[in-house]
């Protein structure tokens, strides 16, 4: 993985249940020179962010097997790391700003990873 | 009275005296009269030698038309005139002995006969009145029966005699019209019952016992008449007693009831459909209160067990927010526009629950138009709300599907694109690689993407490959994948058998793979083996660099499956194993 970025930028965990896409997502952020967490479930994602405090942004999708879904860890993660850049993806019907935490960005599947990284490098600190 | 004998004189005589009474003094002066001018008469035109003669038939006539007092007394008075007129005043008794005796003797004749005539008079005058009673009860008589025959033959009613047998001997002229008798001869005689079709046969046959045995009848059945019409009669059997009291003939009277009957079934066949419809069917009065529902509608709304709905009214079949639109604004509606439909919410008497129902509603009125209540058939939308909420699942499961399987494919692309050294070659892989995930989208449709049997998707996914059975020996017991995990099964197998076909076992004339897998155990915790293993093709050598199929292959299938997934480069032939527990990989439908 990008060991040779600097902690604490350009730190993405990547929450998907869908092998295919995680890996596509993965080797995606990778090549574009980040460093990728991954994790396939939200108790998987938990432990990751327990132990990896650099990781800035967070992508998951809504629909996942374990005690969370993606919405519900999208919140704890805004609880517990409110700095955290929240990407919310589900293949099903748009989910309202409502149900989600403040600052996230909610993308239907399948979304262009490309725009995702202008966004993200946009909001990433300079 | 042309059989009586008498002289049409004394006859018109009689008849006329007894038209015209005549006082008593009126009589005796008469009798006084007539005997004065035969005495004088005999005196002066007839000698002496038969002075009482004249007289006898003048006391006849009196007595016989003035009666018998005025006879008596005109023989009296004769025998005195007679006496005067025959008498001497030398006599010292004015008439001779001889002649006192004669007088005597003709005034006892004469009374005799004017008693006699006085008799034969009362005898002509008993003869008379009985005579005009007898005229009067004739009279009576033919009026009487002119009356009853009116009243046959003016009755619409079958009238008809029969004898003890039960034949037809008598039927009246209106009874002829009805059962369409053009000649009462043709059938006179004939068993009545043998009229009657089915039980109506059996039922006039009991009828004729009971009246044999003096007990009047009725019953409903068919009979066709003489033209073969078919009507419904009303029958009523009876006795008619004879001299003895004892039934002597029957009477039988049929009433057409054709046109009743056929309104009574016409009726009936309404409220079977009423009663028989699936829909709620119901009717209040104008005041809400509920008049009818039928079963379908007990049913619907949980009043099975036959509460009484009498006591129900409209608002108590709906939900409470619904009671308020259906007063304030349906009702008003249906009032105005004589019509009203639209989804509203009834109420389960048991549970309470809303039951959403299409409510058509409409007024009812009587005969004469008023408005007496409105009437509803409503259909019960459970189903169909039910079924409409499983299609908007079905969708939304749908489009959560196809994006997914769409997200799925962008990242088979992706990575097809970022690993392929020219695009001639990505293009070639990213079809092999659709067609892949086609087949296996095939199989999950196939079960409604509910699960994918394992050999059928072996043999989808490696049939572009080489000949299954023959290159390619696939075996192993049967097993239902998870759809979850089907896809990306299926890209592996693609990706081992494309790489076998590029430098493994298929890609020589002969080599061969054989797919094995096994199930060890027997519920969720069974271990479940795959094995790849590939025979008689070129010597196989550690690849330099793993592309992007050699990396799904394992990486994906361990991730899927949460098992342990190798691949071994034997010289001999590429080996790839995969190993899970079989509740992680497949539907395990407990035994």
């Amino acid at each position: 993985m990008g060991q040779s970025t600097p902690i604490g930028t350009k730190t993405i965990l990547i929450v998907e249940d869908e092998a295919l896409i995680r890996f596509d997502l993965v080797d995606f952020f990778e090549a574009a020179g980040w460093r990728v967490f991954e994790a396939e479930n939200a108790d998987d994602a938990i432990r990751i962010l327990d132990h990896h405090k650099e990781v800035r942004a967070v992508l998951t999708d809504v629909q996942m097997p374990g005690s969370m879904d993606g919405v519900k860890l999208a919140h704890y993660v805004r609880e517990r790391f409110p700095p955290t850049v929240l990407f919310v993806v589900s293949g099903n019907l748009h989910i309202p700003d409502s149900e989600l935490p403040p600052q996230t960005t909610f993308l239907p599947k399948p979304f262009d990873a490309h725009r995702l990284l202008r966004q993200l490098e946009a909001a990433q600190p300079r | 009275m042309p059989n009586t004998k008498t002289l049409p004189f004394v006859d018109r005589l009689l008849s006329w005296s007894f038209r015209h009474p005549i006082s008593t003094p009126a009589r005796y002066a008469a009798a006084t009269v007539l005997i004065v001018v035969v005495g004088l008469f005999r005196a002066l035109v007839i000698s002496s030698i038969v002075p009482w003669l004249l007289f006898i038939p003048v006391v006849l006539a009196i007595g016989l038309v003035l009666g018998r007092g005025s006879g008596v007394y005109a023989g009296v008075l004769a025998g005195v005139v007679a006496g005067l007129s025959i008498g001497n005043a030398r006599e010292p008794l004015w008439l001779t002995d001889a002649q006192w005796i004669g007088s005597i003797l003709f005034v006892l004749v004469a009374a005799g006969i004017a008693v006699f005539a006085a008799e034969l008079r009362a005898a002509f005058a008993r003869a008379r009145r009985l005579t005009v009673e007898k005229d009067d009860a004739l009279a009576r008589f033919a009026e009487r029966e002119a009356f009853l025959s009116g009243v046959l033959s003016s009755s619409t009613d079958c009238i008809k005699i029969l004898d003890l047998d039960a034949r037809l001997t008598f039927m009246s002229e209106g009874g002829q019209k009805v059962m369409e008798v053009s000649d009462f001869n043709a059938i006179a005689g004939c068993p009545w019952p043998d009229f009657w079709r089915d039980k109506g046969n059996d039922e006039a046959r009991a009828a004729i016992a009971a009246a044999k045995a003096g007990q009047s009848r009725s019953f409903i059945g068919q009979a066709a008449t003489m033209r073969g019409t078919v009507k419904w009669w009303h029958v009523a059997v009876s006795p008619i007693p004879g001299a003895d009291g004892r039934p002597a003939r029957i009477l039988s009277v049929s009433r057409d009831i054709s046109d009743l009957r056929a309104s009574e079934e016409e009726r009936d066949r309404f409220v079977r459909l009423v009663e028989n419809s699936n829909d709620f069917v119901g009717m209040v009065r104008t005041d809400g209160t509920v008049f009818y529902i039928n079963d379908a509608a007990r049913r619907m709304v949980g009043l099975e067990g036959g509460a009484d709905a009498g006591s129900l009214s409209i608002a108590d079949f709906l939900m409470p927010e619904e009671a308020a639109k259906v007063a304030n604004e349906v009702l008003p509606a249906v009032a105005r526009d004589g019509h009203w439909a639209g989804e509203i919410d009834f109420r389960h008497f048991g549970t309470g629950e809303p039951i959403p129902a299409l409510y058509s509603v409409f007024p009812i009125t009587d005969a004469d138009g008023a408005l007496i209540g409105y009437g509803t058939v409503t259909r019960d939308f459970r189903e169909r709300k039910r079924v409409e909420n499983d299609m908007q699942l079905m969708n939304g499961e749908l489009a959560h599907r196809l994006k997914n399987v769409l997200a799925v494919i962008q990242s088979v692309a992706q990575q097809t694109l970022r690993n392929a050294p020219d695009t001639e070659t990505a293009s070639h892989d990213l079809s092999a690689r659709l067609a892949a995930l086609g087949a296996a989208t095939d199989v999950l449709t196939g079960k409604s993407w509910r699960s994918a049997d394992l050999c059928e998707l072996t043999k989808r996914a490696l049939a572009p490959h080489g000949l299954i059975g023959r290159r390619i020996l696939i075996n192993g017991p049967s097993v239902t994948l998870k759809p979850e995990v089907t896809m990306a099964f299926a890209l592996a197998l693609h990706e081992l058998a494309t790489n076998a076909s590029k430098y493994g076992a298929l890609s020589n004339d002969n080599g061969t793979v054989a797919l094995t897998w096994t199930v060890e155990g027997d519920d969720a915790d069974a271990r479940f083996a795959l094995r790849w293993e590939e025979r008689g093709g070129p010597e196989v050598s550690l690849p330099k660099r793993k592309g992007f199929g050699s990396t799904l292959i394992e990486r994906s299938l361990r991730s899927y499956f949460r098992g342990q997934a190798a691949t071994d480069y034997r010289p001999e032939g590429l080996v790839f194993q995969l190993e899970a527990r079989l509740g992680d990989a497949a539907i395990v439908t407990g035994k």
